[in-house]
């Protein structure tokens, strides 16, 4: 009772020798209480009242920090005295906050978005000290309005492509979909939205993320010391998480570039009870092809769109439901014959509560389907190719708090992943020479039971220590060969078949990973850290490209293709500068992987029922160390990395044939030793910034011929050794201007973005290959996906 | 067939582009090379031996032919048979012309090479396959970037009722082809000379319709296999020639043989295949290891490249009328004798029969 009590007494002071005269607020009834004085509040939006989760209060008097919470709350103890209260927050005005404490009370903080009011931009992850103090190693959250001041892709803010900006963070190449972290597989990062995992985030084959970045809060990737409540990949977690709408006012946004549009709403269901945003994108890309002159362009269409949905219900100031919806499709037709198409699904519900000030918990259930599709309609044998993904399942965790600086969270998940890896089936009405052909389904569970402790053991050491235990079990109906155990797994060496009645235990595997990180403190201002990890995946990505492409197929660990399994050593030094403008770190890791999946040469990989005949085991190793230096605040922000690591592969089994680069290890498909990026923002005046973009990396490694030969009239390329040659380096600058035109209305405010991506047009080889045309000699060629400086142009209003 | 839609997405941003590139190729092997097959069919049956070079330009590294082997076809009851090469054309070596392989043998290739060296296939054994029911035409037009004009041609496409009793791997192509050939001498202007400097038409008499016989270039490697036809009736797109203003002008006549191949041919093939129609792409394969069937008797490490085939194979001729397809190129004007074009002669061959 005492707690809700709120006295405001405000009183006329003089502060230092400035000339204004500033408001101190004395807090508390005065009880002639002198020691542990709790003052506790709340910090939201100004504007729209959202909870600012992750601001840091300061009390520069004790040399107190402060986060508040999932619901922007925070509590400090303090001692009878006057204080000058900090409140930061990623893209908001710095609230200085005199406070009188007398007692234990409230205050309520609004804070206001600096676009507003400042000439500056602060592009800290949340808490400008977090890099220092906590014990997370590799885990970097970029919040919109971060990746907002990086030169926009096609006129839209692109999630993935501003993670590929972080050390260790690459892509294969300019249009390629998939993330390489740490010298991973594409498939080793689980992407997640609202908790819910998403199997194929792009629009157009790749070009776009599929993330409308107006519905994204902000995005965490998780790429050293994992937390233990994440498990099931191998190499990172990309929490992307989604904005709520506002609980009293209605707002709504709109943008338009060249290639694409999208609209939002957000506003208050149930006034300061429930919440709704909405978006929506679509393409208008159509009537563009229409009008190009190639024939085959002509014909083609084009279509994508993505949509989202929250709803969110703070049903007490402890307590929030919160529903969120995700979708995107693609189709693409080829000259209106074949259609490909693509299509994410996603819901989810969570409920976080806090039972007091100590404990509280978080559940989830998610539900999220990926479905793929091929029609053919050539005229000859036409038919559908359908495959798809159904996800469902839930997790939970608790915290509990001991202290302020000692916690842990222990909880457990369960998700059952359904494979529909591809039907075939002839298109009816017409008479089709093809067989209708069905891959078998495949069932599996996996479930984990965690449990972190974090804490600190005085001012300079803090650690973290968790333990994750997967479980795994792959389930029938399904038709399980035997094969001859001297001889390379492959049709002609099957021997017997089983068959496994529906939900009749196949296989399974489990496994302990445990995680842990240890911090050292030197000052305030600089520390050193240490982790390990071990991370498990039972499902894989079978690709035979390099990239993430929809054609691809999943597949879940059975008898013969064992679970990924990666171990992670990571060391970081850490230390900022000038009060936190300059961040800077320094760190180095080695990662083995176990079971990575490679490909026999020509491998088969469509319609295949016993796909590991086409799939031979391999080992990882990944090492490299990273450098960063950010710039957090001023005129002139941005961040320089350089990242030196190496991703390498090795196959070795008994046969011979199938044994790559005599056993040795060889490069993988997106080793890239140096990797450099710039990034600059600089402001301009209050409504005009510029910013620039710079990468340069060594070119991926290519696979030379060795030799020509003739075969059956063709000139034909002997390989032999995998991946001993290279690419020329890549390099590339982007460049974007922003203007606010300030509109009438006092939150309405128009956004023009001008860009250019590869302004000097450098051509980036993307691959290079080999061809043999009639008449000329057989040739090295090279495909650069962005081979001159691409302009775009985008227009969005607020209101 | 993603990677042609990944291209198309390309062009559109009309960003993309593909350049020549010179890559510092290194000094290639000299590896032995066997290309060639024995079929079911009448021989004679041919196998060519050549040596890989450096990839690249022809003038840094020519195929060069093997000449003066001793090659043999051995099947699995130890009959041989010796191939004789060429007199003219150096490093082609044939069966005797009554020779042909029979169906469920299996057969060996071995080499013995002048200096010495010798080189055996694993055995292949030659599999049945069913008739060519029926060969229909398709025509098929590509757009040409930059260009106003579509390349276009006709698509064969195999009808055949697929046996249900056996796993069936086919691989087509096609053989020699006779046209009617239609020419202008009316039109024959020659260049000027000191002795007949005349600019205008010097009209020949002779001869406006010839019939001309060629061997198509491979355009593409045409394959199939059963897994998604098992025991039906059903058609296999299996070749492709390209109107050149030509050829379907009247009649068209070829050969399209089908080759009923073993497993591991049909996986070599379509490896060939696949670097045939490599583009480059994000989804393009990484470049395979075609390994063939040869192997090296005296160092187990040396490579040998290409493959030797043994089919069971079944051919048919299939006649092209030109007024009948529904696309057809602007006829290419030929101002002169059509007896003067390679290949041209003025009697139809024996056998003509549209």
């Amino acid at each position: 009772m005492k707690k809700l009590l709120l006295v405001l007494f405000i009183l006329a002071s003089h502060w230092s020798f400035a000339q204004t005269e500033v408001k101190r607020e004395v807090v508390g009834r005065d009880i002639g209480q002198l020691k542990g004085i709790k003052i506790s509040g709340r910090i939201t939006d100004e504007i729209t009242g959202d909870a600012l989760v992750g601001a840091t209060v300061t009390v520069p008097e004790l040399n107190i920090n402060r986060i508040t919470d999932n619901n922007g709350a925070f509590e400090l103890t303090l001692e009878r005295a006057e204080y000058n209260l900090q409140f930061r927050y990623v893209g908001y005005e710095t609230i200085i906050y005199p406070i009188t404490a007398v007692g234990d009370g409230r205050i309520a903080i609004r804070m206001i978005q600096e676009d507003f009011q400042l000439d500056d931009v602060v592009i800290y992850g949340r808490d400008p000290e977090k890099n220092i103090r906590s014990t997370d190693m590799g885990a970097i959250t970029l919040s919109m309005n971060t990746m907002r001041e990086l030169p926009p892709f096609l006129g839209e803010v692109d999630i993935i492509r501003s993670m590929a900006t972080l050390p260790g963070v690459s892509q294969v190449g300019e249009a390629a979909a998939g993330l390489n972290v740490r010298g991973g597989g594409a498939d080793q990062n689980l992407i997640q939205f609202a908790g819910a995992p998403i199997y194929n985030p792009t629009h157009l084959f790749g070009l776009f993320t599929s993330f409308n970045a107006d519905a994204v809060n902000d995005v965490t990737l998780y790429k050293s010391v994992i937390p233990a409540r994440f498990g099931g990949r191998g190499s990172s977690i990309l929490d992307i998480l989604p904005k709520a709408g506002s609980i009293d006012r209605w707002g709504g946004d709109l943008m338009l570039s060249n290639f694409s549009g999208k609209v939002g709403f957000n506003g208050p269901l149930v006034k300061e009870k429930v919440s709704i945003r909405g978006g929506f994108r679509g393409s208008y890309i159509n009537w563009f092809l229409g009008a190009l002159s190639n024939p085959d362009l002509k014909n083609s269409q084009a279509n994508f769109y993505d949509g989202n949905l929250v709803i969110s219900a703070p049903v007490s100031e402890n307590t929030e439901f919160t529903y969120s919806y995700y979708t995107s499709y693609d189709d693409f037709a080829f000259a209106s014959d074949t259609t490909i198409s693509w299509k994410n699904n996603s819901h989810s519900l969570q409920w976080k509560s806090r039972f007091n000030t100590k404990m509280g918990i978080e559940a989830l259930g998610y539900y999220t389907q990926y479905d793929y599709s091929i029609f053919n309609r050539s005229g000859i044998n036409d038919f559908d190719l359908n495959s798809g993904i159904q996800d469902f399942g839930v997790k939970a965790y608790m915290y509990y708090l001991f202290s302020e600086t000692n916690k842990i969270t222990f909880g457990a998940d369960i998700k059952q992943v359904k494979l529909q890896p591809g039907e075939l089936i002839p298109s009816q009405g017409q008479e089709s020479g093809i067989l209708p052909k069905k891959v078998q389904d495949e069932l599996g569970r996996e479930s984990g039971v965690h449990f972190q402790h974090e804490f600190e053991i005085g001012e300079k050491f803090g650690m973290s220590y968790g333990l994750r235990y997967d479980m795994y079990n792959y389930y029938g109906p399904r038709v399980v060969r035997q094969y001859a155990e001297n001889e390379p797994i492959s049709d002609g060496s099957a021997i017997s078949e089983t068959t496994y009645a529906d939900g009749e235990k196949i296989e399974s595997y489990n496994g302990l990973g445990p995680r842990g990180s240890l911090r050292y403190s030197f000052s305030k201002s600089s520390s050193i850290k240490v982790g390990y990890n071990k991370m498990y995946q039972f499902i894989h990505l079978i690709s035979n490209t390099a990239t993430i492409a929809p054609t691809d197929i999943w597949k879940l660990s059975d008898n013969y293709l064992k679970p990924q399994i990666v171990d992670q050593i990571s060391l970081g030094f850490y230390n900022n500068f000038k009060g936190n403008i300059f961040e800077t770190s320094v760190e180095v890791y080695y990662k083995d992987i176990q079971n990575v999946v490679e490909y026999k040469d020509g491998a088969n990989l469509i319609l295949q029922n016993h796909i590991e005949t086409e799939l031979v085991p391999a080992n990882g190793r990944a090492y490299g160390i990273e450098l960063y230096v950010k710039k957090n605040l001023g005129r002139l922000t941005g961040w320089v990395s350089y990242t030196y690591s190496r991703s390498l592969r090795q196959v070795i089994t008994p046969f011979e044939e199938e044994i790559i680069n005599d056993g040795e290890w060889y490069a993988s498909n997106f080793d890239k030793p140096h990797d450099v990026t710039l990034i600059g923002n600089y402001k301009v005046s209050t409504n005009t910034s510029v910013s620039a973009t710079f990468g340069y990396s060594t070119g991926r490694p290519v696979t030379f011929p060795e030799a020509k030969f003739d075969y059956s009239g063709n000139s034909l390329a002997y390989f032999d050794r995998r991946n001993e040659q290279r690419l020329p380096d890549f390099h590339r600058l982007d460049l974007a201007v922003n203007f606010k035109l300030k509109g009438k209305g006092k939150f309405y405010d128009g956004d023009w973005t001008f860009s250019i991506l590869n302004v000097y047009g450098r051509k980036n080889p993307f691959s290079l290959f080999f061809v043999d045309e009639l008449g000329a000699p057989p040739q090295a060629l090279k495909l650069a996906v962005l081979g001159v400086p691409l302009p775009s142009i985008s227009y969005s209003i607020k209101f | 067939m993603l990677r042609k839609y990944y291209y198309v997405i390309l062009l559109f941003l009309l960003a993309a582009c593909i350049e020549p590139y010179s890559a510092e190729i290194e000094e290639g092997a000299q590896l032995l090379t066997v290309d060639g097959f024995i079929s079911s069919a009448p021989g004679p049956h041919s196998i060519k031996l050549t040596r890989s070079d450096t990839y690249g330009s022809v003038f840094e590294g020519l195929i060069r032919p093997v000449s003066n082997a001793t090659v043999i076809v051995r099947d699995d009851l130890g009959k041989v048979t010796f191939l004789s090469e060429d007199a003219e054309d150096r490093g082609v070596y044939y069966t005797p012309a009554n020779f042909s392989a029979e169906i469920g043998r299996a057969y060996t290739l071995q080499i013995q090479l002048v200096d010495g060296k010798v080189y055996t296939s694993f055995p292949e054994r030659v599999e049945s396959g069913p008739e060519l029911k029926n060969i229909s035409v398709d025509v098929l037009k590509i757009a040409v970037e930059g260009e106003i004009n579509e390349r276009s041609g006709v698509q064969l496409i195999a009808e055949i009722d697929d046996p249900s009793d056996q796993n069936n791997f086919y691989y087509y192509r096609t053989g020699e082809s006779t046209y009617v050939l239609k020419t202008r001498p009316d039109l024959f202007t020659p260049r000027p000379s000191e002795t007949n400097p005349s600019r205008d038409p010097q009209p020949k008499d002779c001869c406006i319709t010839c019939f001309r016989t060629e061997l198509l270039g491979n355009q593409g490697i045409y394959l199939a296999q059963d897994d998604n036809f098992n025991g039906l009736s059903t058609k296999i797109p299996a070749g492709f020639i390209e109107d050149d203003g030509n050829r379907f002008v009247e009649t068209y006549r070829t050969v399209l043989s089908q080759l009923s191949i073993s497993q591991d041919a049909y996986r070599f093939l379509r490896l060939v295949k696949q670097q045939v129609e490599i583009s480059g792409s994000v989804f393009d394969p990484p470049p395979a290891n075609i390994r063939g069937n040869m192997i090296s008797l005296d160092n187990p490490e040396e490579v040998v490249l290409g493959y030797f085939l043994a089919a069971g194979e079944t051919r048919k001729t299939v006649y092209i009328d030109g007024n009948q397809l529904d696309f057809r190129q602007p006829v290419t004007i030929i101002p002169d004798d059509c007896r003067v074009i390679e290949g041209s002669q003025l009697n139809p061959p024996a056998d003509w029969n549209p």
